[in-house]
């Protein structure tokens, strides 16, 4: 499966949310979407057969943000990229747990360090973090802190 | 008080499924039993309670008491068996056969609640650090702390990192720091046995 034959089976589920295929290698393509899309995409892409998604991360690119997910179809032995730019502001998007629920904590520890909303997410709290920890730690703004300074912010945990 | 001592048998030849001669400690003690006993209780014991409450007269009950208990504290010290990082493993060496920790009286027990010496065995992220304050306090007094390696003794590599405490001893109080990264178990036990000079001459 290319991008081309991806392109075609996506395009009527999500008409203009669909922004592109492009190749990327190692897998059946990058698929770029926008975030209003994200739930119907996430359907289309199960029902050809990507029925495990693998992982999901976040990139701060400072003007805006990119959430991916990676899911792998056991029948084609193949990957798909599926790629959203988010805003920089509040960035938010629907959440994959009720196409995959192994979404579940890889969402969690997008949301804990490159501070992206899952809506409607059924757990979104710290994964790696305890809980009233106050910072993204991978976002480009956070700084190295001193360890005093550190430690007096996450005294309360 | 001399006893009766039997003189040993001669050695009979071993022959098919016969035990062969007697083992010497088998047969009768030197001393019958019951003048050993009313030597004890006639004559050790009277003579020792009146030198022990002479010297506690003297010298005040904490002063002699003290380095019984210490002496009984360090050689039967009790570490938390847990790991946090690469330096359970050295942990773990040092129990094994080769370096034999156990020689020192050292037995890791796995409740905190039999233990007295808690061995803080790798990097401590804050994730983990209330679960750590909690193990520390479910110890009985008197309790003791060994900082394992860079990573508990100062954060190590990651004393700058988002998720790391900066030494174990911003949250208990930590008697012995071993340096290292990890340390090897020759380190680990040198670590125990100045522990043991610290119960040694603990006053209090």
């Amino acid at each position: 499966m290319g991008p081309e034959e991806l392109q075609q089976a996506l395009a009527p589920a999500l008409g203009d949310r669909l922004l592109g295929v492009e190749p990327f290698a190692g897998t059946a393509g990058r698929v770029r979407f926008r975030a209003e899309g994200a739930l119907d995409l996430f359907r289309a892409v199960l029902a050809l057969g990507f029925t495990h998604l693998s992982t999901v991360g976040g990139i701060d690119w400072v003007d805006h943000r990119e959430v991916f997910y990676i899911a792998w179809s056991d029948d084609r032995k193949q990957y798909v990229l599926l790629s959203a730019d988010l805003p920089a502001d509040a960035p938010h998007i629907e959440s994959a747990t009720p196409v995959w629920p192994s979404a579940n904590w890889h969402e969690r520890e997008t949301w804990e360090f490159v501070d992206i909303t899952f809506d409607h997410h059924p757990d979104l709290r710290h994964l790696l973090m305890p809980d009233g920890y106050e910072f993204h730690p991978l976002l480009r703004s956070f700084k190295l802190h001193e360890p005093e300074e550190l430690e007096v912010k996450t005294r309360h945990v | 008080m001399a006893g009766t001592a039997s003189t040993p048998k001669p050695v009979a030849p071993v022959s098919g499924s016969d035990p062969g001669p007697e083992l010497p400690m088998a047969g009768q003690p030197a001393v019958p039993f019951v003048e050993i006993e009313a030597l004890r209780t006639q004559q050790f014991i009277p003579a020792a309670k009146e030198a022990l409450t002479d010297l506690i007269a003297e010298q005040g009950q904490a002063k002699v008491i003290r380095p019984v208990f210490n002496w009984a504290g360090r050689n039967s010290l009790f570490p938390l068996h847990w790991g946090l990082a690469c330096c359970a493993i050295e942990f773990a060496a040092a129990f094994g056969a080769r370096w034999d920790a156990e020689r020192f009286g050292v037995v890791p027990r796995s409740s905190p609640r039999q233990c007295d010496l808690m061995i803080v065995n790798g990097t401590v992220t804050w994730k983990v650090a209330h679960k750590l304050i909690t193990l520390y306090e479910q110890m009985p007094e008197p309790k003791w702390v060994i900082a394992m390696g860079n990573c508990a003794t100062g954060g190590g590599p990651f004393r700058t990192a988002y998720s790391v405490v900066p030494g174990v001893d911003k949250l208990v109080p930590v008697d012995v720091y071993i340096a290292g990264c990890p340390p090897r178990p020759e380190a680990m036990l040198d670590g125990i046995l100045r522990l043991e000079q610290l119960i040694r001459d603990r006053k209090e």
